[in-house]
């Protein structure tokens, strides 16, 4: 391993610490050391804050009229705010994004793009206030996670959109799964903007046996020679719906029942697991430290470009889908430019572009015939096995077969989160 | 102006006392009444909180993490009297036998500060990684086991928070043995005690007070700390401030959180209460 390879590990996983999510890893390899401590130094300020701003009867009720028709239809204002994950569109060198910059070119609409959405529950926290005022957020384009989306919509805090009318381009490039969401029907509230998988990661270094169901994760007898070699998640909506699929359970039918019986599933499992975590389990995969594993597709494809053995799977009994949209939240001043960059998004050049940068799982199929264009007429060799590695992994583009395996979050009202919550924390504190 | 306070006298001392203490109102007073306001809310974040007294919720507190809370008192307990082994024996040193390296010995002691908490704590999970630079080189020299690991151990996070409060148990012993006058320990010796009651009857009375700052110094910040478990250790570590960081953060419920905290500062300062009563009174009868 050269110095240089091991400064850029040891940023990475001094970066995935910072991060509560998911949400660290993008482009790490590639665009290597200029990995952004500052942005992540903002840690779990915003769900502080959100914190002190307890207001005693701000009731979110009153406000859940949902308007009538959607928004859109009108002439764009050459403005928009758009709120994002960090890390989650293409950078040049300079830290610009091209993407951003030719629909600036071709539109005139200027972006303000902020990389401020760290974790669902704290940027919640952040809008909360103003949404529930019935004032405009500031943003018009906002990326929360599906079940974030299903909350947001049943609070009535997210504008309807029309995407046959406004996304045409959605209508006509999305994937099929990415269509018609149980979060929220019929795409009434949101578009994808990307997504990914949370399945099973493992080091066939460490693992003589090849993974193919839940249980060589999870049943206590199948993992007990891996004791203190087994990672889960501290995210509790991953962690407790892979227990549920393990005792088939689709997630979004869980009952309370399920639930407990799932908790009692982790517990057994708990005395072999050597920490919950969050991004952090990823370097444990790469230095050998973890066996088998939770893992998101979007890491191990990242950590296969260094060590090709290791190995994601999506399990038999199925794996989870997670999915982040673009939404307009309500009172949003610039409805229709953010509907221009719905549209925009979807076209498979552009889906393209951003999914060589990001590796996410890429809502555009067709963007993979691109990606493969593009790799054929790479400049370099590393460049070409590059974007040969992102167009064909099923981590970017998973099969038909795989994707059919795919399940979706369940949506959780605040009492069943605070119990699904409760729950996990005896598994994971003791 | 200067009339008034020359006439005044008396009251400069509590002028002086106005910056400190607005600070002191406005960055723990005031959060400290939210906070006990809080821990007697109930509600969720979604219907909003309201005050309604709930003092039942201090014993379920008390119930439901007792485990965490007996955890992370014996792990204060331990950093604390492992800071003291390892810091007297430097601060004396310093303080002693530094001569003129004093300055530079001191300068390494604080040292680490230059660098965050946070990314030294990470750089330990490097370096006692499971196949890292030391655990994997004595497991490839064939002496240790192949499973052997330190990283999710108690012996990890106890020497994580130890190292991270070295330096604040060194300092103020540094402090208290410079001060004393080595023409006392030149006495006792004269005087035909020993080299260790010279020490015992001598030294170590006169630096008590060192070692009380000493020892709150390091037994508080360790008792609450939740980093070292969080980043070195796993669920049969967890201390009580990673609950309730994961009550407040994650799980959004915060008047458990504030009840906890509560709990947790009620307990340290009646610990600490006892604590000096106990030194005041070896300070008598050494």
């Amino acid at each position: 391993m050269t110095d240089r390879d091991r400064d850029t590990q040891i940023e990475r996983a001094i970066v995935r610490v910072f991060r509560e999510g998911r949400y660290s890893r993008r482009k790490f390899l590639h665009r290597a050391g200029r990995g952004s401590l500052v942005a992540a130094s903002a840690l779990s300020l915003p769900s502080i804050l959100a914190a002190c701003g307890i207001k005693p009867g701000a009731s979110p009720s009153a406000s859940t009229a949902p308007s009538a028709a959607p928004v859109g239809g009108g002439e764009t204002a050459g403005v928009l705010n758009f709120a994002n994950w960090p890390l989650y569109i293409d950078q040049d060198d300079d830290g610009a994004s091209p993407t951003l910059a030719q629909f600036t070119d071709e539109t005139e609409i200027e972006v303000t793009y902020t990389e401020n959405i760290e974790d669902n529950n704290s940027f919640f926290g952040t809008i909360q206030p103003s949404l529930a005022a019935g004032e405009d957020t500031g943003f018009d384009i906002i990326v929360p996670t599906d079940w974030m989306v299903g909350n947001l919509i049943r609070l009535g805090y997210l504008e309807q959109i029309d995407v046959a009318r406004d996304v045409p381009n959605f209508v006509a490039n999305a994937g099929d799964k990415y269509k018609n969401p149980s979060y929220d029907a019929n795409n009434a509230h949101s578009v994808p903007w990307q997504s990914g998988i949370t399945g099973i990661g493992y080091n066939p270094a460490l693992v003589d046996e090849e993974i193919t169901s839940m249980g060589q994760l999870l049943d206590p007898a199948m993992i007990e020679k891996y004791t203190g070699q087994v990672g889960m998640f501290s995210e509790m909506r991953d962690s407790m719906s892979l227990a549920l699929l393990h005792n088939g359970i689709t997630p979004t039918e869980a009952t309370m029942d399920d639930v407990r019986v799932a908790q009692e599933t982790l517990q057994a499992q708990a005395p072999h697991v050597r920490g919950y975590f969050g991004n952090e389990y990823a370097q444990g995969l790469a230095d050998g430290s973890l066996a088998i594993t939770m893992a998101w597709s979007g890491d191990v494809f990242q950590l296969q470009l260094e060590n090709p053995d290791l190995q994601f799977v999506v399990p038999e009994e199925g794996g989870m889908l997670f999915i982040d949209n673009m939404t307009i939240p309500k009172g949003a001043q610039h409805p229709n430019d953010a509907l221009a960059m719905m549209d925009y998004v979807y076209r498979p050049e552009v889906a393209a572009q951003i999914a060589e940068y990001v590796n996410y799982v890429c809502p555009v199929p067709g963007a993979q015939e691109i990606i493969r264009q593009h790799a054929a007429e790479a400049e370099s060799d590393e460049d070409r096995e590059y974007l040969e590695a992102v167009a064909e992994s099923p981590l970017v583009f998973p099969t038909e077969e795989m994707l059919s395996r795919l399940r979706s979050y369940k949506v959780l009202d605040e009492a069943e989160e605070r119990e699904w919550n409760e729950l996990f924390g005896e598994v994971i504190q003791g | 102006m200067s009339d008034w306070l020359r006439h005044h006298r008396a009251l400069v001392p509590y002028l002086f006392l106005i910056p400190g203490g607005l600070f002191l109102v406005l960055f723990f007073v005031i959060p400290l009444i939210t906070t006990i306001s809080v821990a007697l809310q109930e509600g969720s974040l979604g219907t909003g909180y309201r005050l309604t007294f709930n003092f039942g919720i201090f014993p379920e507190a008390i119930a439901r993490w007792d485990e965490q809370f007996l955890r992370s008192l014996q792990f204060g307990l331990i950093v604390t009297v492992l800071t003291m082994l390892i810091g007297y024996p430097m601060a004396y040193t310093i303080a002693f036998r530094g001569g003129r390296y004093k300055n530079i010995l001191l300068l390494m002691v604080i040292m680490p500060f230059f660098t965050s908490f946070i990314i030294r704590t990470i750089s330990w999970k490097f370096i006692l990684a499971d196949q890292g630079f030391v655990l994997g080189t004595l497991k490839d020299l064939g002496w240790l086991e192949p499973g052997f690991r330190l990283l999710a151990t108690p012996v990890a996070v106890i020497s994580g928070i130890t190292y991270n409060f070295l330096p604040f148990v060194v300092l103020p012993l540094y402090v208290a043995l410079e001060r004393i006058d080595p023409r006392l320990i030149e006495a006792a010796t004269d005087l035909y005690a020993s080299r260790l009651q010279a020490f015992l009857r001598v030294t170590l009375p006169l630096s008590i007070s060192g070692v009380f700052a000493a020892t709150i110094l390091s037994f508080i910040p360790a008792v609450g700390d939740y980093l070292n478990a969080e980043l070195l250790g796993s669920r049969s570590e967890t201390m009580i401030g990673n609950v309730i960081q994961r009550l407040y953060l994650v799980n959004n419920d915060y008047p458990q959180a504030s009840a906890l905290s509560l709990i947790l500062m009620f307990g340290i300062v009646i610990s600490i209460f006892f604590y000096r009563r106990v030194l005041r009174g070896q300070e008598l009868t050494i």
